[in-house]
């Protein structure tokens, strides 16, 4: 469970994050909203990117924010971003084992934590492989399997379906859906694809303009007026 | 410990120095907001400028003002061409790499400077204005005319663009780009004219502080080249942002390095001022830094 | 260039460090070829005005090493390398002059203490990202040449400073026993410098090399991933400090008289330029830059052609390879020549007009 309260966070004039609330229980949880909104900054947040003006995130009970940002890996946390960071240079099995090393999960078991992870996500290639070899679908499941190797807690995906065509989509719907089963992880799902958050999340949250605006299961809050008014502000149309 | 008698002709010669360090500092700060590049070469362009000039006055016997203004106009052309080439070629790279781009444009610049100038040989040029002569008293100190066009140039110049980009229109699209370029261009803003507007107002400017430095220092183009850190300094320390700090950074720079010169345990070192000045500033004032964006993309 | 994919994982399959690939042989094989060549074939062909040339070749190589694993393994760039390199030379030159310990110690004591000096300097540095990075390491190297001119290079004197303004017969600085000549030298400054290659690929094939990959691909996604980034900037830090300051110290017996102006700021900036033209990324492009920076002025010198062009042409290169292409002649004409290879495969095996190669 990911306690959130009272999360303010400003760049110079702009409150990025207007005292968010909320609390995410278990599964795969959904975050969405317009561009803009905050969800990355919260994603950074988490990730240890940003430090906040004012707020508390409590994870599985323990203070998120007082830990060092690379520390927060060895904790449990795990995270995609919208732009590819696979390294292309190196082997789909290095891209991973990389994550258990530095998650400092011991070596013994790594061979098979990676392999498995691999596996999980459905990627059929050759592990050693070089990412550069790869298609844009495939990089995406590389870094699904770095989020999920080991012993994750908590799981950000942000925007993981982001360019991808339909049956990929499909593909990485089915696998966002059995993580918190196959890992034992709390997965915060963030993306502008409705199609695939109604997929994967029990609940999900919306933010706009940096505040919370809804939060709840989520077909409920997809028919929400709130949120249905948020977006059609922009050219986001659900 | 040297006597006030003795600092007193080094303020005179600091404040001058800082002045034109100012002027120099100016036109790399409001390029570096208006296009993200760090005109490295800035040195480097006056300096050849000023050679360009020399060779107009020694060999060609031409008047002075001629030679003069061959400098500013070369520097200005230089610059505007290589802004729109290669700024352009790579405005949308990391600003680290267009520093390094301007660090080619410097090697270009050098290289021609030292075949076309050679040093070796041991003679020495040097350029004299003809304000170098006169000159007024304050005190018990001499004070020549270019030292105070050096000073003033400085203060015109910091309060003209200070001027400018708060109150004129194309002013105020070279803050609006430097916040964001897309979406002063999606305004309406003719970005590219801004742009050039900008590099040539730099060369113009690197033209001018080519010419004071080449009277006030020494006509070398290795001399000339690197005092550009100086002014580099001097912008560091006002984060590439505000001019105001800026011109009081070199200022600072100015007289801190000349009045160590009568100091005799300290005046070797006194080269190290604007090194160890900038090096002081970047630290301190990035302490409080986090890794942090202030867009929503990364 | 897009593959899909071929097989599974094969239980038996074990990482490529272990078992190398077809690939890597060939290419250990010609690196094994080359540095053969040039201890016992070079010296046999070469002048000694040319032997003389290639030990800075060795040098400078070195040196482009060290800035290479910074600024392409890692993408920080420092434009103060020279002055790092004017350390090690320095200590090396107080160390053989105040005593007679054997060469390779010095050399190691000179590679160490530089990178204590350079990651001691460096460090504060490392805040700072990208061009405030940059920007940094040219300030703080102007400060180091400006303390350097003032201190001078050891030239056989007492004191700290090992400096004796007043010195008429100044001795020059000694060479290792086995190697006084010329020609002998060479060789020994080869081989130091063939063990700082293999120290810099021992890293890149291990820990430090992946994590160094993920810090230049994205940093927050590193951190992300668990990586100490400080950690192991500073690591890539004192490796290059180290390799440049044993490549000072080789320095120091190849010219045997040293003075501050042999290592002006402008040095490093030209550093950075052959070390972009050969390639920052490939450990090819390190040698690539040594000969571009020291080979090229002899040969050109010997055709009564001014060094001042190739300063020019090191300028337009920069230009180029920031604008076109960002690995790097050792990663381009590799690639050109493979390109080169298919075309005629591709004539031979169909004797009929090929198409445009693909890919590459």
């Amino acid at each position: 469970m990911i306690e959130v309260d009272g999360l303010t966070v400003r760049f110079g004039g702009v409150t990025s994050l207007d005292d968010m609330s909320v609390t995410f229980e278990s599964g795969t949880c959904g975050l969405i909203g317009p561009n803009g909104a905050g969800k990355t900054t919260f994603f950074n947040v988490l990730s240890g990117f940003v430090r906040p003006a004012a707020g508390t995130v409590r994870a599985f009970g323990e203070d998120l924010l007082s830990m060092v940002h690379f520390r927060r890996a060895r904790w449990g946390v795990r995270r995609t971003f919208q732009t590819e960071q696979a390294i292309e240079q190196l082997s789909v099995f290095d891209n991973v084992a990389m994550v258990h090393e530095h998650a400092w999960l011991g070596g013994a078991g790594r061979r098979r934590d990676v392999l498995d992870a691999v596996e999980f996500v459905g990627l059929d290639v050759d592990p050693w492989a070089k990412v550069a070899t790869l298609a844009a679908g495939q990089r995406r499941l590389v870094e699904v399997a770095r989020a999920v190797v080991g012993r994750p807690r908590l799981v950000l995906l942000d925007e993981p379906a982001a360019g991808l065509p339909d049956t990929e989509t499909e593909h990485l719907s089915e696998v966002i859906r059995r993580i918190p089963e196959h890992a034992g992880a709390l997965t915060i799902l963030v993306d502008h694809d409705m199609s695939l958050v109604s997929a994967c999340c029990e609940t999900t949250a919306v933010l706009d303009f940096g505040k919370l605006i809804a939060s709840g299961p989520t077909a409920a809050v997809l028919r929400d007026e709130r949120v249905v008014s948020a977006y059609l502000g922009t050219a986001e149309v659900l | 410990m040297p006597s006030w008698q003795d600092f007193q002709p080094f303020i005179v010669s600091g404040l001058a120095l800082g002045g034109v360090y100012a002027l120099s500092g100016v036109g790399m700060v409001v390029l570096y907001q208006a296009t993200g590049v760090v005109y490295l070469a800035f040195g480097a362009v006056g300096a050849m400028g000023a050679l360009i000039a020399w060779s107009l006055i020694n060999d060609a016997h031409a008047p002075g003002w001629v030679g003069w203004l061959v400098c500013v106009a070369f520097s200005a052309v230089v610059t505007l061409g290589y802004g729109m080439v290669f700024g352009r070629a790579l405005a949308k790279r990391d600003p680290l790499i267009k520093a390094v781009a301007t660090l080619g444009l410097t090697l270009v610049l050098f290289g021609l400077m030292d075949l076309l100038w050679t040093t070796s040989g041991g003679e020495s040029r040097a350029i004299t204005l003809p304000t170098d002569g006169g000159g007024f008293t304050i005190g018990q100190v001499q004070v020549d005319w270019t030292q105070v066009i050096g000073l003033g140039a400085g203060i015109v110049i910091t309060v003209v663009t200070g001027a400018f980009l708060r109150y004129t229109k194309l002013g105020t699209a070279m803050r609006a780009m430097a916040n964001d370029r897309e979406i002063t261009a999606t305004l309406g803003v003719p970005v590219r004219r801004v742009e050039a507007a900008a590099w040539l107002g730099c060369g113009v400017l690197a033209g001018v502080a080519g010419v004071l430095l080449a009277d006030l220092v020494a006509l070398d183009a290795t001399t000339l080249t690197f005092l550009v850190i100086s002014s580099l300094a001097a912008a560091l320390i006002a984060r590439l942002r505000s001019i105001t700090l800026t011109f009081a950074a070199a200022i600072l720079i100015g007289l801190v390095h000349d009045l160590l010169t009568p100091i005799t345990s300290l005046t070797n070192y006194r080269d190290m001022t604007p090194f160890v000045l900038a090096a002081v500033a970047l630290l301190v004032l990035s302490r409080s830094r986090v890794l942090s964006r202030s867009r929503e993309e990364m | 260039m897009v593959g899909t994919a071929v097989a599974t994982a094969r239980p038996g399959q074990r990482s490529p460090l272990l078992k190398p690939g077809t690939g890597t042989l060939v290419r250990a094989g010609v690196a094994a070829a080359l540095l053969l060549f040039a201890l016992f074939g070079l010296p046999q062909l070469l002048s000694l005005y040319y032997i003389d040339s290639m030990t800075q070749v060795a040098v400078w190589s070195m040196a482009a090493l060290g800035l290479g694993v910074l600024v392409g393994r890692v993408g920080l760039v420092s434009l103060g390398q020279v002055a790092v390199l004017a350390i090690g030379a320095w200590v090396a030159a107080r160390l053989l002059f105040a005593t007679s310990q054997p060469y390779p110690l010095v050399l190691l004591e000179a590679g160490l203490i530089t990178m204590l000096i350079g990651t001691l300097i460096g460090l504060p540095a490392l805040r700072l990202r990208g061009l405030y990075l940059a920007l940094i390491t040219l300030m703080l190297a102007g400060a180091i040449t400006v303390v350097l001119a003032t201190a001078n290079f050891p030239n056989g004197g007492h004191g700290f400073f090992g400096y004796n303004g007043s010195l008429v017969n100044i001795p020059p600085i000694r060479r290792p026993g086995v190697a006084g000549s010329d020609p002998a030298y060479f060789r020994y400054a080869v081989v130091v410098a063939a063990v700082m290659f293999l120290l810099v690929l021992v890293h890149i094939r291990t820990r430090p090399g992946r994590a160094w990959a993920a810090i230049r691909q994205s940093e927050p996604s590193a951190l992300a991933a668990g990586i100490n980034t400080w950690f192991y900037k500073l690591w890539a830090l004192a490796l290059a400090s180290f390799i440049t300051g044993v490549a000072g110290g080789v320095l120091a017996g190849a010219d045997h008289y040293l003075y501050s102006i042999d290592f002006p700021t402008y040095y490093s900036i030209t550093l950075l330029a052959v070390v972009l033209m050969g390639g920052a990324y490939s450990l090819w492009g390190a040698i690539v830059a040594g000969l571009l920076w020291q080979l090229l002025p002899s040969v050109l010198q010997t055709w009564g052609v001014s060094a001042d062009w190739l300063t020019i042409l090191f300028g337009v290169g920069v230009l180029q390879v920031l604008t076109t292409a960002p690995a790097g002649l050792a990663d381009q004409v590799p690639k050109d020549l493979a390109r080169l290879g298919r075309l005629l495969r591709r004539l031979a095996r169909r004797g009929a007009p090929a198409r445009v190669a693909r890919g590459g």
